[in-house]
């Protein structure tokens, strides 16, 4: 077992030392919200194996089913769904001895970047309760930076790992599409979304990782993990972007360090152009927004979730739930996605897309055939404010450049900390080709002796 | 959008929208799809459309029954043994 965690394990090892941990998470919770169901009682309960984390305790996004649970997507429309299985990725942490201790909270059905379009709770973040943890995996990050979890799953369509990661100041990784099973993952976009790992250090994320992936007979679209790239351990050259527009001062000046550490710690520098960077967000939205609404479609209020108390017939029984259950931002892409797909505009929008998204591809190959990995910036600000402080819908939008390119591609990402900008974390992330997660760990890893380690006020280890 | 469109489109995708809500929501739509068609901008010529990103091929397993174990009908609303309840369809 690593080292740095056993002290969860301990923490639930009998009566009286849980009574300690469930007061201090008491205490963050009170301040962060970061969880929608914490029972460290029923994780108990649960069957598991035995491994290499065994006893530890671990948080689970709420739009990834854990049986006994219950699984609301932080929405209306599933407020008291317990889900009756357990996703693939959850599983197997449970072969390996883990313990899901509860369920976080995020932007409803994960869309949004601030974890305030959840439908069910607040959730704040743990440097300063006034700002957001990010989104839509805020619960998860915030709950990894108060020190509650050592790692929590995510899921990322677009960044929803990496950037509340980088708010809360830890690790994220958005792995290789396809290379973590998406059985039990409630499904947004399917052809971007992966299951995520938040982490407090890179052999946590990298041990989690490793027994999450792989094929699994439950998702069609799961892939092999190949056999360890050797040549990964040589990488040494980095790109980055020719020119960076757009970057609040903070996170600018973030991004300079980044590259200086990157220098002092040996790796060649490769300037590099991706032209199609223009216009992934319009394509990502395009994309996103149409699979969206073929996948909501399931919520009517018949065979589970939430269903009005009356309708005259069938068709506005699913009008009426839909309606009632489904809050305004999961409204607005439905109704986008639909539009988009309507007959007469595919060509023009959601084809279109799929072509910029090919386009990208290209880049990409171009990109990695001159370097091994790449530094990109996470998100352009720092932790917002919650509310009209903060950044109105269309503006989160509009700042999801530099994470939602890895899901179109498909690439692996992951957010690294880079320490503290007016009392904030800031973060950068490096992305890879397919299957080059070891690349990620191993850049991260020397970043790590960079960048001083960071927790926000109140972080305790001995839960006292 | 204008209102007939974002009517047309709501129903489709079955949900009712209010009065006060048509406004707001035929902003928000407006102003995405109005971000979108910068994608006209560019020149897509000799692209395939790329559905998944590392998907090549149609995957299928054989058509036996799995056992999954669960109940999934204990998570209706309403139900009468082994059927779920909806109002009457005539």
């Amino acid at each position: 077992m690593i080292q740095e965690i056993t002290r969860w394990a301990d923490a639930l090892s009998d009566s009286e030392k849980r009574r300690i941990y469930e007061a201090y998470v008491d205490t963050w919770e009170a301040k962060i919200g970061a969880f929608l169901q914490f029972d460290t009682e029923l994780g108990l309960s649960l069957p598991r194996g035995n491994g290499s984390l065994s006893g530890i305790p671990f948080a689970v996004k709420d739009n990834i089913a854990v049986e006994s649970f219950r699984l609301t997507c932080g929405s209306k429309i599933l407020e008291s769904f317990e889900v009756p299985y357990t996703a693939t990725a959850v599983a197997r942490l449970m072969e390996h001895g883990a313990i899901p201790v509860g369920k976080t909270n995020l932007d409803e059905f994960g869309m949004g970047s601030s974890t305030d379009n959840s439908s069910l709770k607040k959730t704040s973040n743990p440097y300063d309760t006034k700002r957001v943890a990010g989104g839509s995996s805020g619960g998860s990050a915030a709950a990894v930076a108060a020190g509650i979890v050592p790692f929590a799953l995510g899921s990322d369509t677009g960044g929803s790992v990496r950037q509340p990661a980088s708010f809360c100041g830890v690790y994220g990784l958005k792995p290789t599409y396809g290379s973590v099973s998406r059985y039990g993952l409630v499904a947004y976009a399917s052809s971007l979304e992966v299951i995520g790992i938040c982490a407090q250090s890179i052999s946590v994320l990298k041990t989690v990782f490793e027994i999450m992936r792989g094929e699994d007979p439950l998702d069609h679209s799961s892939l092999p993990y190949p056999a360890y790239h050797a040549e990964g351990l040589q990488a040494k050259r980095v790109a980055v972007l020719d020119e960076v527009a757009g970057l609040d001062e903070p996170v600018k000046a973030a991004y300079e360090r980044s590259i200086a550490a990157l220098k002092s710690t040996g790796y060649s520098l490769v300037p590099v152009t991706i032209p199609s960077l223009e216009y992934v967000l319009p394509a990502y939205y395009t994309i996103a927004t149409a699979e969206a609404s073929a996948n909501l479609a399931r919520y009517t209020g018949v065979a589970y979730g939430r269903r009005t108390d009356w309708a005259e017939n069938p068709e506005e029984l699913i009008r009426k739930s839909r309606t009632e259950g489904l809050g305004d931002e999961v409204k607005l892409r439905i109704l986008l996605g639909t539009y988009v797909l309507r007959s007469g505009f595919q060509d023009q929008y959601y084809i279109r897309a799929q072509k910029i998204r090919t386009a990208m591809r290209k880049d990409f190959e171009r990109v990695f055939a001159a370097s091994d990995i790449l530094l990109l910036p996470v998100f352009p600000t720092l932790a917002f404010p919650h509310g009209n402080d903060g950044m109105d819908q269309f503006q989160q939008k509009m700042a999801d450049r530099f994470t939602c390119t890895a899901n179109l591609a498909g690439l692996p990402a992951l957010a690294f900390p880079t320490g503290l900008e007016n009392g904030l974390p800031t973060g950068m992330q490096f992305l890879a080709p397919p299957f080059c997660e070891e690349r990620l760990f191993m850049a991260a890893e020397r970043m790590r002796h960079i960048f001083p380690e960071i927790h926000p006020e109140g972080y305790r280890e001995d839960w006292r | 959008m204008d209102m007939k469109e974002l009517e047309i489109t709501a129903s489709l995708a079955n949900l009712e929208l209010q009065v006060d809500e048509m406004v707001r929501f035929s902003e928000g739509v407006s102003r995405m799809l109005e971000f979108f068609s910068t994608m006209m901008e560019v020149n897509v010529e000799g692209n395939e459309p790329t559905t998944h990103a590392l998907l090549s091929n149609n995957r299928s397993r054989e058509d036996v029954i799995l056992e999954s174990g669960c109940d999934m009908l204990k998570s209706a609303p309403e139900r009468e043994d082994r059927f779920i309840v909806i109002p009457n369809v005539l």
